[in-house]
């Protein structure tokens, strides 16, 4: 069937029409640094490091370690004359978001436009089964002499 | 027919009647299919907190648990050391059980029920803490653990809330004396809780025996027996392991809590190894280095240098821009010591050279290297040398660590040639250690006869020994070749030597014929040695000093390769660096870089794996990023660099070598058979093969960082004399 608007219309008017045609289309990744108020010398010259805290090797507890957060880079600090404490002039130093997972931190990063990067991929840990016996095994290397 | 077991069924009966024949080709055939390898042993269920796991048999509870995300309390184990089961902390349930059991020496039985909260293991866990915490001393307040103590915060999570300890006798907590093993660890020994994690470590992956326990019960003390101090280049981690305060840092001793200090990550720079490190810091200075898990390259343990070596950062700084007026070092202004310089690489008109030292870092090296070229210059090199003939530096399985340090562990026969690891790469000697250890390793080495806290065959030091392994007439040859995974580790120091290239391509043929592909490990010492090889660095100063250079940067060259009566008299030399050492003495105009802890920049380890420092504190006085300072220096010059920032710069990088911006990342060698083919005049000559460092007191100041450190000098005293004590005793 031929549509008697279509064949009668004017190039231009067929111009309109094809753009007003399907749906509009959301660019899906927004960046919404320009309203954010967030100074422009902090978006655009730091970088941010999306990283897993890492385990205190002084401790053998490992509770609050499964989580991301984001880091600004680190900038001056110097000692406060007046009492001793750290002060420094970067209102993002003590900024720490924390984050389920590394996809929701990059997103994040991106919707504010911040230059970001990981900092260590994950890595898996080599099991060893380990044996109390090993400790008196008598042809192996394992035994220990001093205790 | 027959009820009996065939076996038992076969030597009853007289094996003449048929059906005994028959039974037992029957026996012969399951014989035969038994030879077949078993497959892995099934995985058997357990349930943590009613969580069912599956694990594999003889797993401990203590590891079945942590696979279910349950954290038993433990003060005696340690992943990385060998159970002990001495501090009862880990006590749990197992259902249907009477007694408690340790977990972390019991292995899982199928379909065990195993149970972390329960009454009863609360019970044991508060009882187990009443009697640590009735001999450990209530100094919380002044102990330097405090904030990150494990003593602490499991008294917190699992004590009682009141004590029973009255002291009706007022005869005292039970008190030890302090022993003094060493300036790098100090000891509280009432602290202590008795773990013996120490003395794990010490003979586990240190292999210094020793540390131990003497006395029995109250009277147990930990200590060394004699009067001795706990050296080894490992020293620090007993620190970490310890869960109270019983060995601390000694050069940070008092210096600050845990939560007051900002924790950043980073690399250690100090030896090629990379370890991944936590620069903690206050008020813009570096307090103390920790190490930071990385699996595949330190495990979670730190070189003591690498880790105490932080005050030489303080010490030794060039603070200001210097320029040499009358004789005289003058401090400037950037402005003026720019243009100085600007106006003499002009001057020079391409004769203009650059070496690089050990702490340069690749967007550093990469800023000078396209400084020169701009100007038109090619001369740019390393301090550390290594043979240009044949393929040279331009296949990277020439130069790297080519099978990665992780898995060193599963190595079975390794030869090592003029290195001694231990000192040179403590981290991938606690890797052969390891496989040493738990893979029966079986280790010889070409050298002077060092102690590499292993047993070890020395084969001798003679050069010839390395030809005639080559050739296949030594009898350890063929037990290289026979091996699954074996690994030859040959010293950067030995392709130093004028045959280097010989060596190497011998070698080279050599592992030809191996079982695994990637056995030839070159291990170098430098930090930057292997990133400037990556991005097209000529190894060795020789070709600096053949183009007669008017103008001669060194980027943080302090070995003192370079002389003054090498160059010509009208020679100006640019000092680029963080220290006043050796480079900047002789140097007419001195700009100041920044160290490892104040910048972010790419270094490239041994494996030839890109990692990234991270910027920990700012840099003193009016220091700045060294390949800044290029970049000035390039407009003064005329011919500006086409970078501003580091996103810049390391898309400079990326377009000269992908691999240097995935950091982390372990980039696949190649070439590895290509490589002998290429390789020219493959002829050793005669002589000796030497090490560097032969002692401990050999191994802690290496560069410009440990030689400026205070703690690092005490450590060589102390090394020193002890060395002295062991001879006087030898003697007599």
């Amino acid at each position: 069937m031929v549509e008697n608007k279509l064949v009668l219309a004017t190039p231009e008017e067929l111009k309109q029409r094809n753009k007003l045609a399907g749906t509009i289309a959301v660019p899906k990744q927004v960046n919404i640094a320009p309203i954010t108020g967030h100074p422009e010398e902090h978006v655009k010259n730091r970088r941010v490091c999306i990283s897993r805290p890492a385990k205190n090797s002084m401790q053998s507890g490992t509770n609050n370690l499964d989580y991301w957060r984001i880091e600004f880079d680190n900038r001056e600090r110097w000692e406060n004359p007046l009492m001793g404490w750290v002060s420094t002039g970067d209102p993002l130093s003590n900024m720490e978001v924390e984050f389920n997972s590394k996809e929701e931190a990059i997103a994040h990063c991106e919707k504010n436009g911040y230059k970001w990067f990981i900092e260590q991929e994950e890595q898996a840990k080599p099991s060893r089964v380990k044996n109390y016996g090993s400790n008196f095994s008598w042809n192996k290397r394992t035994r220990v002499s001093t205790k | 027919m027959i009820r009996a077991p065939l076996t038992k069924a076969l030597s009853l009966g007289s094996s003449t009647s048929p059906i005994h024949k028959i039974a037992a080709a029957a026996f012969r055939t399951t014989a035969v299919t038994a030879q077949i390898p078993a497959k892995a042993p099934e995985k058997i269920e357990v349930f943590v907190d009613d969580i069912p796991v599956h694990v594999e048999p003889g797993t401990t509870i203590l590891q079945a648990a942590a696979v279910a995300g349950v954290e038993i309390p433990r003060f005696c184990y340690h992943e990385r050391l060998a159970v002990a089961g001495n501090c009862r902390m880990c006590l749990v349930e197992i259902e249907k059980s009477p007694k408690l059991a340790a977990a972390c020496a019991m292995p899982v039985m199928k379909g065990w029920r195993i149970k972390t909260n329960s009454e009863k293991t609360r019970q044991a866990r508060e009882g187990v803490m009443e009697f640590l915490l009735m001999n450990h001393p209530l100094d919380c307040p002044i102990c330097d653990q405090g904030g990150e103590c494990d003593l602490q915060d499991q008294a917190m999570a699992f004590g009682s809330d009141r004590s029973r300890f009255t002291d009706i006798n007022h005869s005292g907590k039970r008190a030890v004396e302090d022993k003094d093993i060493g300036p790098l660890v100090k000891t509280i020994m009432t602290r202590c809780i008795h773990c013996t994690r120490c003395i794990r470590f010490a003979s586990e992956i240190a292999g210094v025996d020793d540390l131990g326990t003497t006395g029995r019960g109250n009277d147990m003390q930990i200590g060394t027996y004699v009067e001795k101090l706990f050296l080894s280049e490992m020293s620090g981690n007993v620190i970490d392991l310890c869960p109270v305060g019983a060995l601390t840092n000694k050069p940070f001793s008092f210096a600050a809590r845990p939560w007051e200090t900002r924790k950043i990550s980073s690399i250690d720079v100090l030896d090629a190894v990379g370890s991944n490190i936590i620069v903690s810091t206050r008020t813009n200075e570096v307090l103390r280095i920790l190490p930071r898990e990385n699996e595949e390259i330190n495990e979670e343990w730190l070189a003591d240098k690498s880790r105490f070596a932080c005050d030489g950062l303080k010490r030794q700084r060039l603070v200001a821009p210097m320029v040499r007026i009358k004789g005289e070092l003058t401090p400037v202004e950037w402005e003026g010591a720019l243009i100085e310089v600007g106006q003499k690489v002009r001057a020079a008109n391409g004769a203009v050279a650059g070496v690089a030292g050990s702490l340069a870092d690749v967007e550093s090296m990469v800023a000078l290297k396209d400084l020169l070229n701009r100007v038109g210059s090619e001369a740019v090199c390393t301090e550390q040398s290594f043979p240009s003939e044949g393929s040279g530096a331009d296949l990277r399985s020439n130069y790297l660590f080519n099978r990665n340090i992780q898995s060193l562990e599963t190595a079975d026969v390794a030869l090592l040639i003029g290195t001694n690891p231990r000192y040179e790469a403590p981290l991938i000697n606690t890797r052969l250690r390891k496989a040493y250890v738990h893979n029966e390793l079986e280790v010889a080495s070409i050298g002077p006869k060092i102690d590499l806290s292993y047993r070890h065959n020395n084969l001798g030091d003679d050069s010839n020994l390395i030809t005639q392994i080559c050739n296949g007439t030594h009898p350890f040859a063929a037990k290289l070749k026979e091996a699954k995974n074996p690994a030859i580790i040959v010293g950067s120091d030995l392709l130093a030597r004028p045959d280097g290239a010989g060596i190497l391509a011998n070698l080279q043929n050599f592992a030809k014929g191996f079982k695994s592909t990637s056995a030839l490990n070159v291990l170098q010492r430098n930090a930057s040695q292997a990133g400037a090889l990556d991005i097209g660095y000529q190894a060795g100063v020789e070709e600096a000093i053949k183009s007669k250079p008017k103008v001669l940067f060194l980027l943080n060259a302090d070995e003192a390769k370079v002389t003054r009566d090498q160059l010509p008299k009208d020679c100006y030399i640019v000092y680029v660096g963080h220290h006043g050492d050796e480079g900047a003495q002789i140097a007419d105009a001195v700009l100041p870089g920044v160290a490892y802890t104040e910048k972010t920049a790419t270094y490239v380890n041994t494996e030839g794996r890109a990692q990234q420092t991270l910027a920990a504190v700012s840099p003193p006085g009016l220091a700045r990023d060294d390949w800044k300072i290029f970049r000035a220096i390039s407009e003064i010059v005329g011919a500006p660099l086409p970078y501003d920032s580091l996103e810049e710069i390391r898309d400079r990088l990326d377009d000269i070598a992908p691999h240097l911006i995935r950091h982390g990342h372990l980039e696949a060698n190649s070439f590895q058979t290509v490589a002998p083919q290429l390789s020219a005049a493959p002829s050793i000559s005669s002589g000796k093969v030497s090490v560097q460092q032969l002692s401990l007191k050999d191994y802690f100041m290496t560069d410009p960082i440990s030689r400026a450190s205070p703690t690092m000098a005490k450590c060589i005293q102390a090394a020193k004399k002890e060395g002295e004590k062991k001879a006087a005793s030898a003697s007599c």
